[in-house]
């Protein structure tokens, strides 16, 4: 498994854990609409908590106006943007 | 969660007058109401989990201040009440995408006891574009649920 599918693995295992989605979140694919897949508004605070601690990151604001959570995807893109070293 | 935001200019126009008997007028104001319903359980369990963390992301100085001075599951019915009441101002104010901070819309008591909802930055912002400038909020919790409404006007 690439760096990509290890972050997007290791995300789905928080969402298994915090986000109480009535699927199996491994069984989700990175565009699936997270919200529409039973995210509530109380559980995406819980997320947005568990990924800070499990990618030892901060999300900032700007991040959670534009929906950081509302996908697999989004989410990776955000934690990747989080964890990027400039060369 | 998403929402559909009704403008004015699409409410509900007066209806023709077809009788002799006068007209009700009908104003097209939108009055936009919202509610939340929140199990104080799962806010326990954040509380536990999460602890400052939590109430920091979510609650403003004031708010906590007020939930804190409570000990055990005042606290928490307290807390769960404020969650609740921030969902449904988010229903109310129907942002174009999820992410508003919750910090930006806070519970606030007045001196007779009752709450008041203040809104700041981007939650201000949404409601100036939205029209809306006028709030009115009731909050309610037992043992297990807490619950919140909001009602907006212009």
């Amino acid at each position: 498994m690439n760096d990509t599918g290890q972050l997007a693995d290791g995300i789905r295992t928080v969402l298994r854990d915090h986000a109480r989605l009535a699927i199996d979140p491994h069984s989700l694919d990175e565009q699936t609409d997270l919200y529409q897949a039973g995210l509530t508004s109380h559980a995406s605070v819980n997320l947005m908590l568990a990924l800070e601690d499990r990618f030892e990151i901060e999300f900032p604001e700007r991040m959670l106006r534009r929906g950081a959570f509302s996908s697999i995807g989004a989410i990776r893109s955000a934690i990747e943007e989080l964890t990027r070293v400039d060369a | 969660m998403t929402c559909r935001f009704r403008p004015e200019s699409q409410g509900h126009e007066p209806s023709q007058d077809i009788t002799s008997m006068p007209t009700p007028t009908i104003s097209p104001t939108p009055l936009r109401v919202g509610i939340d319903l929140i199990a104080l359980r799962d806010v326990a369990a954040s509380l536990g989990r999460f602890g400052v963390q939590y109430e920091e992301r979510v609650f403003t100085a004031r708010e906590i201040a007020y939930c804190r001075s409570s000990p055990g599951t005042v606290a928490v019915g307290r807390f769960a009440a404020r969650f609740a009441a921030k969902e449904a101002a988010i229903k109310v104010l129907c942002p174009d995408q999820p992410g508003l901070d919750w910090r930006s819309i806070e519970v606030t008591r007045e001196p007779d006891g009752s709450a008041s909802l203040e809104l700041h930055d981007d939650a201000r912002a949404l409601a100036a574009r939205r029209g809306l400038s006028r709030f009115a909020i009731s909050l309610s919790h037992d043992d297990e649920y807490a619950t919140a409404i909001v009602v907006a006007q212009p």
